[in-house]
């Protein structure tokens, strides 16, 4: 499976997230994420970090949790725990600490703690399942070079760990034997000098096997004068966008034509580069249904809420139950539906 | 085809030229040998032959160097990357990509070949090499003959005309030598394709070279005919030094055409008494000094009665699901000089390590003693390393693993300062291991046998008991691997026990008195040197392979053998 | 290079030993794309404090993922002008091999909290090799850590942006002093450069920990004043300790290792001799 399709995916399912609180629904596009990266995920290191964002968004919800009842505005509600108030010193001004912690204000800070978890575990969902060795390769070929960078760091770090480890037992063998942070330090150096003639033995591999053959050419000019301008593009777009009393057209429009500056530039700096992929990932069937769906949630949430704002109210005020619209239930079900292998590939491409 | 007109090289900030007024001509076809003491500038003359002196390392380069018609001049390496295939000593440091199939594939995606194009070539390497089952396995993963064989692999897709390999067998057991070398020969002789070879161990490949350059240590060269340039070479393999010894003309170079020569030199040496000397299992017989160039034949005895040294009971070491050692039962006595030998994988390593104390034991003992008056064997498991390190030295695979300072001076000076001893001990060893070795170098900059040198001074320092080495002549030359059996042989005099544990037979023949076999992590024999060396063909020395059923081991043993028939 | 159209010999890239010669050199063009990166980097760290109501971003959870995919094009942007006629390959090599050192760093030292050991891999390679390097080393390096721990979050191209200003800056200062006054000087720019990054940090995520519920909680549109009021006493609250920490350990680990490090790179530096490569390069 093309790692990208994984990413587009997740990232729509971000976007539709973004747009409620109310945590009927949210938790409904939660279990869609946690069922596909169950059902689909690789045995890879990347993937183990799943429970990792798991954790994190426990935390995040435990964290508003704690900041509402220490430091949140109390409005008036329902009152659940008194706890009286605690003046601060005038230099902290406008900051009050504690406070009667209501209902209503506890399930604010709930719904949106919830709503930030399921974005951040989103994005761990999007690690888990998109292979990121497989991600490199998709780089365009204008960044070649810090490409293979980063690969080469990728592909070097277990090599490094192992040589760590040998040293710090070979420093035993002189008698030598540092703890804690001296113990960390005296290993880096060795580790660093390892490193960096590997490095340059590598280099003299690599280009004796013809890295990064120029093609002769003079688009110089062209790429540079459209990232200047994407690049003011994205300044004045960024600052337009922020500030709500500047003109419409100075926000996302202006970030549309710089967004479409950096790709032309990207396209005429790769055509610099001359080299070919060997087996790259295809774009086919599979790769559309998941890239879709994650699509089609976003598109179906955003729809709705723009249409009719209150139709995915939380229902705060009055304090009721949390209501879950057709709308809601079909884009957690459109969400969910990778976890099974529509349009499966034949076996001998290897593992999704 | 690879022409050298008149070629020096000067690296920036050197003293004298690498390479001196170099000139040959290797035709398309053959499998060129080149030879030469450490330093001689054997990676020079090969860098130069790919384009990577001058434009990757620096320097002038005087001269022309054409390769199959490209002048390296106005050729940077990578527009030479279609001709020339460059294989380094140490493959995985090489390596850009994670599996084999893509590192097979990384140079024509570099060349910019199509895609199907690509598959084909891929395929073909696969098979051309043995890499079949290999195909999707992480390098990682693989052992070092497979990944030599890769990194070999990953050259020839792109079907160059020239392959030019710095020292590939140094680091492989015979049997993945064995393997390296056939599919070399197989390029030569199938495709057609010309190969530049540097070789330090030259009793396999020697027989294989149409034509040999020799380097000396002044940067000139030799070359010709591979008979005409060894019969006066410094280096020279066990078969030429013998050649030289009983005056064969020309000098044969494989060990059939010698012994096609030898019927003589046999009969001459079956009557000798010099061959009848007893090698018992565990006796106290020291191993003659071997050194030649030390001028020393004296053999060499105890001062003091030998006493037990290391005494191992039922070691097992066990790595998760890996019975690395089972039951290994081991006694060394002061003055020997033990060599253990095996297979890749058979638990040497995990056994020296155990030995040692810092390896994982998951049962057994062992006990080494102290130094007069320390006390009784004890544990060196048990003690803190530094005090370990008093009783049991370990030399470990990568010697440089040891060295973590700038300079040379800084690390002696650090040992003495560790071990409590007066400040300038270890660089008066190491000045006695081996010579020109300056203060202020950095430990990374010098060559194999210096580093080795310096290691050993290092662990030499506290005087153990007990040494161990692992692996110990990688990357060694001959004069750098006579020094290092004299180094050992004087230690073991002086009254401790060396354990060394070896690949390389020329050097355990001439070194070792006593050797252990190990397999499948169990010792299956233990013996006197000329007992377990002689009774296989595969641990049988050259010269104990042409001169058989005449069972000595050593040129070094010959010239004693025919002196005493006089 | 050719010295004559006659002459039979050749000269290499020569090392200049007495000049660091830069990995990857900055010409006019690459100057000029890096400060209008850093305006627009700016732009995004700082939008709780430039946020005005009725902006399109007011949803406080929408910012964060728009501004992210930003920086991911800024930074894209940058360094496809910087690969713009090609990197040597072995500045791409040292790159990935510093990148890994940092990768393997990262984890040993997440364990204890606030330390964070990359800083002083970035610090020292951009001291060595250049601020163009160090730019680059501080995206790859956060870039390949988040690769290897699977924790590519919205908060990465923040860090990677963070980072390369990190390494860019350590290129920048004066090239002058040496021997132990360098080490000086590095622990003293490290410890603040970690202290910032932490700020930085905290101050792009910040409505996205707190929301606008609470009275630490940025008021969009409010002055300038009060929303940094708020922000120093949310910073103190909360991550003090760990930026604080940061600062500390990377002050630290450049006293203690800085000398031997920069005697490494600076031994590879001058084995690499990147000088010649930059004056045959087009810039």
């Amino acid at each position: 499976m093309h790692p990208l399709a994984w990413w587009v995916w997740a990232l729509g399912l971000a976007v539709a997230v973004t747009r409620t609180t109310n945590p009927a629904v949210i938790a409904l596009i939660l279990a869609s994420v946690v069922l596909v990266v169950l059902a689909r995920r690789e045995d890879a290191p990347s993937a183990r970090a799943f429970r990792g964002f798991l954790v994190l968004g426990g935390c995040i919800v435990a964290i508003r949790v704690l900041f509402y009842a220490v430091v949140g505005i109390k409005t008036p509600g329902v009152v659940l725990v008194d706890i009286p108030q605690v003046a601060l010193p005038s230099w902290a001004v406008g900051v009050e600490l504690f406070g009667p912690i209501t209902l209503t204000g506890l399930l604010v800070a709930l719904y949106g703690g919830l709503r930030l978890a399921t974005l951040v575990v989103c994005f761990g969902a999007a690690n888990a399942l998109a292979n990121p060795k497989r991600a490199l390769r998709s780089l365009p070929a204008s960044l070649h070079q810090i490409g293979t960078a980063i690969v080469i760091a990728v592909s070097v770090t277990p090599q490094l760990a192992t040589a760590a480890a040998g040293i710090r037992r070979a420093q035993r063998l002189r008698g030598h034997e540092p703890r804690g942070v001296r113990g960390l330090l005296s290993t880096a150096v060795p580790v660093l000098t390892d490193a960096l003639s590997r490095s340059l033995a590598l280099a003299s591999s690599m280009d004796s096997r013809g890295y990064a053959r120029p093609l002769t050419g003079r688009t110089d000019r062209r790429v540079s004068t459209l990232v200047v301008l994407a690049l003011v593009a994205a300044s004045m777009g960024t600052y337009g966008l922020l500030d709500g009393t500047s003109p419409r057209w100075l926000g996302v429009p202006v970030l549309v034509i710089g967004a479409a500056a950096a790709a032309t530039a990207s396209i005429l700096a790769g055509r610099q580069v001359r080299r070919t992929r060997y087996r790259p990932d295809r774009w086919g069937s599979p790769e559309l249904v998941v890239a879709g769906c994650g699509v089609v949630a976003a598109v179906l949430l955003v729809a709705a809420t723009a249409t009719d704002p209150a139709s995915l109210d939380p229902s705060l005020s009055p304090l009721g139950w949390p209501q879950v619209p057709p709308v809601a239930l079909l884009c957690a079900v459109v969400a969910a539906i990778p976890a099974t292998r529509v349009f499966r590939r034949s076996a001998a491409r290897g593992a999704a | 085809m690879i022409l050298f007109d008149h070629v020096t090289v000067t690296y920036p900030d050197a003293v004298r030229a690498a390479l001196t007024d170099v000139t040959f001509r290797v035709p398309e076809g053959e499998l060129c040998l080149v030879i030469g003491p450490t330093g001689a500038g054997k990676s020079t003359l090969l860098k130069a032959a790919c384009g990577l002196v001058p434009h990757f390392t620096g320097g002038l380069l005087e001269g022309r160097v054409v390769v199959e018609g490209r002048d390296t001049r106005d050729h940077p390496p990578r527009d030479l990357a279609d001709v020339v295939g460059v294989v380094v000593q140490d493959p995985a440091s090489g390596f850009v990509t994670d599996t084999v199939e893509e590192e097979l594939a990384y140079t024509m995606e570099q060349l910019g070949l199509a895609p199907s194009v690509m598959r084909t070539r891929v395929e073909e390497v696969l098979d051309l090499l043995g890499l079949a089952t290999l195909r999707g396995r992480p390098l990682a993963d693989l052992s070092g003959g497979e990944q030599q064989r890769v990194a070999i692999g990953s050259v020839l897709t792109s079907h160059p005309r020239i392959l030019v390999m710095d020292e590939p067998t140094s680091a492989l057991d015979p049997a993945a030598a064995e393997d390296v070398l056939a599919a070399l020969t197989r390029l030569v002789h199938d495709l057609g394709m010309t190969v530049l070879l540097a070789e330090h161990r030259l009793e396999r490949v020697v027989q294989y070279a149409d034509r040999v350059i020799s380097i000396a240590s002044d940067g000139t060269t030799v070359d010709g005919a591979p008979a005409a340039v060894l019969a006066d070479s410094v280096v020279a393999p066990p078969i030429v030094e013998l050649a030289r010894l009983a005056a064969w003309h020309p000098v044969p170079l494989s060990v059939r055409d010698a012994r096609r020569r030898a019927a003589p030199l046999r009969e001459r040496l079956v009557g000798s008494t010099a061959n009848r000397r007893p090698s018992v299992a565990g006796d106290h017989v020291v191993r003659e000094s071997a050194v030649t160039v030390l001028a020393e034949s004296a053999v060499t005895v105890l001062a003091a009665p030998a006493v037990t040294v290391l005494a191992a009971r039922d070691l097992h070491v066990r790595y998760g699901r890996t019975h690395a050692v089972r039951g290994v039962d081991l006694t060394l006595s002061s003055g020997q000089v033990v060599a253990l030998m095996g297979r890749n994988g058979s638990g040497k390593s995990s056994l020296l390590w155990a030995l040692q104390g810092s390896g994982p034991r998951t049962a057994g003992q062992v006990l080494i003693a102290g130094p007069p008056g320390a006390g009784p064997k004890a544990d060196p498991a048990s003690m803190r390393p530094r005090d370990a390190r008093l009783r049991v030295a370990l030399v470990p695979q990568n010697p440089q693993d040891l060295l973590y300072l700038d300079t040379v001076a800084a690390e002696c000076v650090a040992t003495d300062a560790q071990i409590g001893a007066a400040p300038g001990a270890t660089r008066t060893l190491l000045d006695g291991l081996t010579t020109g070795v300056p203060d202020h170098a950095h430990p990374r900059d010098l060559s194999e046998g210096q580093r080795l040198a310096l290691v050993l001074a290092i662990q030499l320092a506290a005087r153990p008991c007990v040494l161990l080495l692992d692996e110990p002549t990688r990357g060694l030359d001959y004069a750098a691997k006579r020094h290092l059996a004299a180094a050992l042989s004087r230690h073991a005099a002086a009254g401790a026990a060396v354990l060394l544990s070896s690949h390389d037979v020329e050097f355990v023949a001439e070194s070792a008195g006593r050797v252990l076999v190990m397999a499948d992590g169990e010792l299956v024999a233990d013996g006197g040197v000329r007992d377990i060396l002689v009774a296989s063909p595969t641990f049988a020395p050259q010269v104990a392979k042409i001169l058989h059923p005449v069972e000595l081991l050593t040129v070094d043993d010959v010239r004693r053998a025919l002196a005493a028939t006089r | 290079m050719r010295m004559g159209a006659g002459s039979a010999r050749v000269r290499g890239a020569s090392a200049a030993a007495s000049r660091d010669g830069d990995a990857l050199p900055l010409g006019v063009r690459t100057v000029v794309v890096l400060g209008l990166a850093s305006v627009a980097g700016l732009l995004a760290f700082g939008w709780p404090l430039i946020l005005s109501p009725g902006s399109g971003l007011e949803h406080s959870t929408d910012a964060p993922l728009v501004l992210a995919g930003l920086l991911v094009a800024v930074l894209g942007v940058v360094f496809v002008s910087l690969s713009d006629g090609g990197i040597d390959v072995k500045a791409v090599a040292v790159l990935g091999l510093l990148s890994a050192v940092g990768a393997v760093l990262r984890p040993l030292s997440a364990g204890t909290a606030g330390v964070e050991l990359i800083f002083v891999v970035i610090v020292l390679g951009g001291r060595v090799f250049g601020p163009g390097f160090g730019f680059a080393l501080g995206s790859t390096t956060v870039f390949a850590s988040a690769l290897l721990t699977g924790g590519v979050g919205p908060w990465m191209p923040f860090q990677m942006l963070a980072a390369s200003w990190v390494g860019l800056g350590a290129g920048l200062l004066p090239r002058r002093p040496r021997g132990r006054r360098e080490v000086v000087l590095l622990v003293g720019y490290g410890a603040v450069a970690a202290l910032a990054f932490g700020v930085a940090m905290n101050l792009s995520f910040w409505p996205f920990q707190l929301g606008t519920g609470t009275s630490l909680s940025f008021v969009p549109g409010a002055a300038l004043d009060t929303n940094l009021h708020r922000f120093v006493l949310y910073s103190t609250a909360t991550s003090l300790g760990w930026d604080l920490g940061r600062a500390v350990t990377t002050g630290l680990g450049l006293a203690l290792v800085g000398g031997p490090i920069l005697v490494a790179l600076r031994r590879t530096s001058a084995r690499a001799a990147f000088g010649d490569s930059a004056r045959r390069a087009p810039r």
